[in-house]
């Protein structure tokens, strides 16, 4: 910038001439270069002034722009956006074969403070141990006050419960919604659906995992999102597994047991329609039950007796050797068998309940419909261990059960590890070795459905694999009239149900004593029936725990007197359910009227 | 050099100055004032004792204070300016020690009729401060960094004591404020430039560092600012306040509810409706046409700042009234901003609106100032 000088020597030399003070001269150039500076600055102060107003002007009309949009905007509550883009809480509801609910969903809040938003401390940790019995006010208070800005409260409220926490008014609560898993029918098949628990949890939503049951056997199916708007529909009717859960449940106070389990399966498909054990629990509220050190796993409400039992399930097993004597043509329904009793083999003596001996011959039928311990044996001993170990195999006693419960699959059958002749003489009428009722099941139904191996499973109307004969037609019916016999003539006569023809085999086990030997007075007694006889249709079995019937003189143990009558029962009132038509068994006519053809 | 260049004979003195007051401010203050009063008492469901009726005893103390801060003549209130900040500054550092031997975040010292915070009165001082620096200043070295690092560090002084109270808001605007002060003064562009680009580095170099090896900040801290910048991400949580503030803006509409009608802001959803967020009960009840009104009287208000302001030949009154202007304008954007979701969550009021003793109280002083200012500019 070129300055002028204050003093120009021009004007100073003309000033001089003139006799004027040249002071003056520069007081001038003084004040027009101050006013010059003063005007610089004042516009430039101005300028910014009107920087400053514009961006004045631009923030006001970005406040009205953004004001009018929001007035334009219809108002929305906030909501679980993205449909949950950060916990998939979506689970696919259980339903019964009929389309019945047996779990879904529920919409319900989580309760969670943020302590640094709380107005009192204090006077919320009191308010909210007063609704919510399992809390105490100063723990709440240690936790509200001790820094951390956010804590989970409840997994779950109640409406009631989250208007009293509403009316506490404290801006720290907080609400977060979730669904929850709701099994509406509360203690019914409970053993099968297992329960859910909370997974990854957050604010806005909450996975629901299963943790046990079809819950859990399914969990990646009803999770699937894919899937989650098919339920999954179960072979279950829950009209059928109501009767049975309640005659069970009667059955096992009445004759004394501890425990109780019950299976029905269809033959053909292996289709379960009803399942229950003993004690029970409610899968909304899975309790956690501590149990003594000395206890039973059957003991906890939690367990499953009819798949996570193994029992040695006696006589039951007795119709597996029979059918596959037949089958191989070894021995006929008439076949006459040495049954003297006791029967040594090796140091080993093999005895009859209560020291009977139905020998020195009986026919297979007789052998089935008596229950002969020895009669078996030698059945047994003419098929060999491995024909034998390959039937029961086959039959599916000897593998966990495919079922789709979580449990199944870890529950693996007691087998010996070597097969000598002792092991295929005690494993022919049940001893030895152990199964779950089940396994049972299955094997029965093969029995009774033509010969045809069968998969039990909990899932209505799936496609099945064609068919695999494990056992000759004739064998099986065969045995099935041999079973048939038992009711009518045998050890199963209370299991008689009018018009419904059942046909069946009692079981009586020891139970075995922890360390070696067996109980005098526990057993585990169990009903393997089929019913109707002429077509099987169905398979049911009964086992009762540790079961004593008292109305007579002597307390009573035999399946007969005890899995039997409450078999009965069950079949008495869930045949006519099932769609089964009561046949009336014509008698053989007598001779004099008989009218030759 | 200095610009101040009072010709007394010019300046009116005794009652007359009544005259020379800007009336039409006044008004439209009053205007403002008095939807706020309507608010408070639409707010309390009809209870006029509440909150409206102290806060109209708190408004004509003000105007009093007013009347006599602008009665006083500029020139003093230039020559105090220098104590003022001191005792202000005083003030602050009181609070700081109170607050640390006290409880929790004491912002506020207790005068017995009202509760002063040091940091509100602190929003007047420092630009009263920098107006009179600049006046003492010879406009050759305004932009000498020796110069420039003072004032610089007459803002930073106090923003950093209210920072540490915590108190966000209010340090940002002091900067604010301040800054403005100083770029109204002439400061070199470059300073604010290189300011501008330091800062800009610093966010850069943060949020780019995040998820690398040698990035700057704990994890948890960068989920603090996300929340902070985002608080919509969690409407449950933090982003309570601004999700429903937006419900009440958009149910009111372009004509609002009516008065008195408003649920969303009287049905206790907001916790801070009488105070920060009295602007959605407004936009709630009067809808569209109600807000943009308030607007308008806002811009008048800061239009008549500007023009007093540009019109004072006197470089303090100039710099004083832009300084005003400003921590005006900061108070109405922030917290509008804040209530429309455009900006975080900070405490700041919404002037002679919100339900408040010392904004409205140091907002009146300010407007005194300005009227004193206007009252003995040099004709």
């Amino acid at each position: 910038m070129t300055r002028s000088p204050l003093r120009p020597l021009a004007r100073i030399l003309q000033a001089r001439a003139k006799g004027e003070n040249p002071d003056g001269i520069e007081r001038e150039n003084v004040r027009l270069r101050n006013e010059a500076t003063r005007d610089r600055a004042r516009t430039r102060a101005q300028v910014r002034l009107l920087m400053l107003s514009a961006g004045f002007m631009a923030a006001f009309s970005t406040i009205g722009v953004q004001m009018g949009s929001l007035a334009a905007s219809v108002p929305t509550e906030p909501r679980r956006s993205g449909a949950g883009a950060e916990v998939s809480a979506t689970r696919a509801d259980i339903l019964d074969r009929n389309g019945r609910v047996l779990a879904t969903n529920m919409l319900t809040h989580a309760l969670y403070a943020h302590p640094k938003d709380m107005m009192d401390p204090a006077g919320t940790a009191a308010k909210l141990a007063a609704i919510f019995p399992e809390m105490k006010a100063p723990d709440l208070e240690r936790r509200f006050t001790d820094g951390r800005s956010f804590l989970w409260l409840r997994r779950v409220l109640s409406p009631e419960q989250m208007q009293a926490v509403h009316d506490i008014g404290d801006p720290g609560l907080l609400f977060g919604p979730r669904e929850m898993r709701l099994y509406p029918n509360g203690t019914l098949a409970a053993h099968i659906l297992g329960g859910a628990a909370f997974g990854d949890e957050s604010v806005r939503s909450a996975q629901v995992i299963g943790t046990a049951g079809i819950e859990l056997g399914m969990d990646a199916r009803l999770r699937d999102p894919a899937q989650a708007a098919t339920p999954l529909t179960l072979s279950i009717d829950l009209t059928v597994q109501a009767t049975m859960e309640e005659i069970l449940s009667a059955g096992m106070v009445m004759m004394n047991a501890k425990g109780a389990a019950g299976i029905l399966m269809d033959v053909h498909t292996g289709e379960i329609v009803a399942m229950a054990s003993y004690p029970t629990f409610d899968p909304n509220d899975r309790p956690n039950p501590v149990l003594p050190k000395d206890a039973e796993p059957g003991d906890s409400p939690l367990f499953n007796r009819a798949v996570q039992g193994l029992y040695e399930l006696g006589s039951t097993f007795k119709i597996f050797a029979a059918a596959q004597g037949m089958d191989l043509g070894l021995v006929g329904p008439e076949t006459m068998v040495d049954a003297n009793a006791p029967m040594r083999w090796g140091k080993h003596q093999i005895k009859e309940f209560e020291g009977k001996n139905y020998g020195p011959l009986l026919s297979v039928s007789d052998i089935i419909i008596k229950s002969s311990n020895v009669g078996t044996a030698h059945i047994a001993l003419m098929i060999g261990g491995d024909r034998q170990q390959a039937f029961l195999r086959a039959l599916g006693l000897m593998d966990p059960s495919p079922v789709e419960l979580a449990e199944a699959a870890k529950v693996k059958p007691l087998v010996p590890p070597k097969w000598p002749d002792i092991v295929t003489i005690t494993a022919s009428y049940g001893h030895g070795m152990s199964s779950s009722p089940l396994n049972l099941a299955a094997a029965y139904a093969t029995i009774a459905n033509g010969g045809f191996k069968v998969t039990p499973t909990l899932l209505h109307g799936t496609t099945r694999p064609a068919q695999q004969r494990i056992l000759g037609e004739q064998a099986s019916r065969a045995a099935t009239h041999m079973l048939r016999r038992v009711v009518t003539e045998g050890t199963a006569s209370f299991g008689e149900v009018p018009g419904y023809a059942v046909a069946g085999k009692t079981g009586t086990a020891d139970k075995p004593r922890r360390g070696g030997g067996y109980y005098d007075d526990k057993v585990i007694n169990t009903f393997a029936s089929v019913f109707p006889a002429n077509d099987p249709a169905y398979v049911l079995i009964v086992t009762l725990d540790e079961p004593v019937e008292t109305t007579g003189p002597k307390p009573r143990r035999t399946a007969g007197w005890t899995a039997v009558p409450v078999a009965a029962e069950i079949i008495r009132r869930t045949a006519p359910l099932l769609g089964l038509r009561p046949q009336v068994e014509v008698s053989p006519l007598d001779d004099i009227t008989a009218v030759k053809q | 050099m200095s610009f101040l260049e009072y010709n007394v004979k010019t300046v009116p003195a005794g009652l007359s100055k009544v005259l020379y007051l800007n009336w039409a401010l006044i008004m439209v203050i009053t205007a403002v004032a008095a939807i706020g009063w309507l608010m408070l008492y639409s707010i309390a469901g009809g209870d006029i004792g509440q909150w409206a009726e102290p806060q109209m005893k708190r408004y004509l103390l003000g105007l009093v204070v007013m009347f006599a801060v602008a009665f006083t003549p500029i020139w003093f209130w230039r020559n105090m300016s220098g104590v003022a900040y001191l005792v202000a500054m005083l003030l602050l550092l009181l609070v700081e020690f109170f607050g640390a031997v006290g409880m929790g975040a004491q912002r506020w010292i207790d005068l017995g009729f009202m509760r002063l915070q040091p940091s509100e009165l602190m929003k007047v001082t420092l630009v009263m401060m920098l107006a009179a620096y600049y006046d003492w200043l010879d406009d050759k070295r305004t932009s000498r960094p020796l110069w420039v690092l003072i004032p610089v560090l007459l803002i930073v002084a106090p923003t950093v004591l209210v920072l540490m109270q915590p108190n966000l808001g209010t340090s940002v605007m002091l900067l604010a404020a301040g800054a403005a002060v100083m770029f109204a003064a002439g400061v070199s562009l470059w300073y604010f430039a290189a300011v501008g680009a330091m800062v800009g580095g610093i966010v850069t170099a943060v949020f780019t560092s995040r998820g690398t090896p040698w990035q700057l900040l704990h994890d948890y801290q960068y989920t603090r600012i996300d929340t902070f910048l985002n608080p919509g991400a969690d409407p449950l949580g933090a982003g309570y306040n601004i999700i429903q503030a937006k419900i009440a803006l958009g149910s009111g509409g372009w004509t609002g509810k009516g008065f008195m009608q408003g649920t969303q802001s009287r049905l206790n959803f907001l916790p801070e409706k009488h105070t920060d967020f009295i602007f959605t009960t407004l936009g709630e009840e009067f809808g569209f046409v109600g807000a943009m009104s308030l607007l308008v009287l806002y811009g008048l208000v800061l239009l008549f700042f500007m023009v007093a302001a540009i019109q004072n030949k006197d470089r303090f009154s100039s710099l004083l009234i832009i300084g005003v202007a400003v921590n005006f304008f900061l108070y109405l954007a922030v917290n509008l901003s804040m209530v429309m979701g455009m900006a975080p969550v900070v405490g700041v009021p919404l002037p002679f609106l919100s339900y408040g003793g010392s904004a409205t109280l140091v907002l009146l002083v300010a407007v005194g100032l300005v009227q004193s200012a206007i009252v003995h500019r040099p004709r």
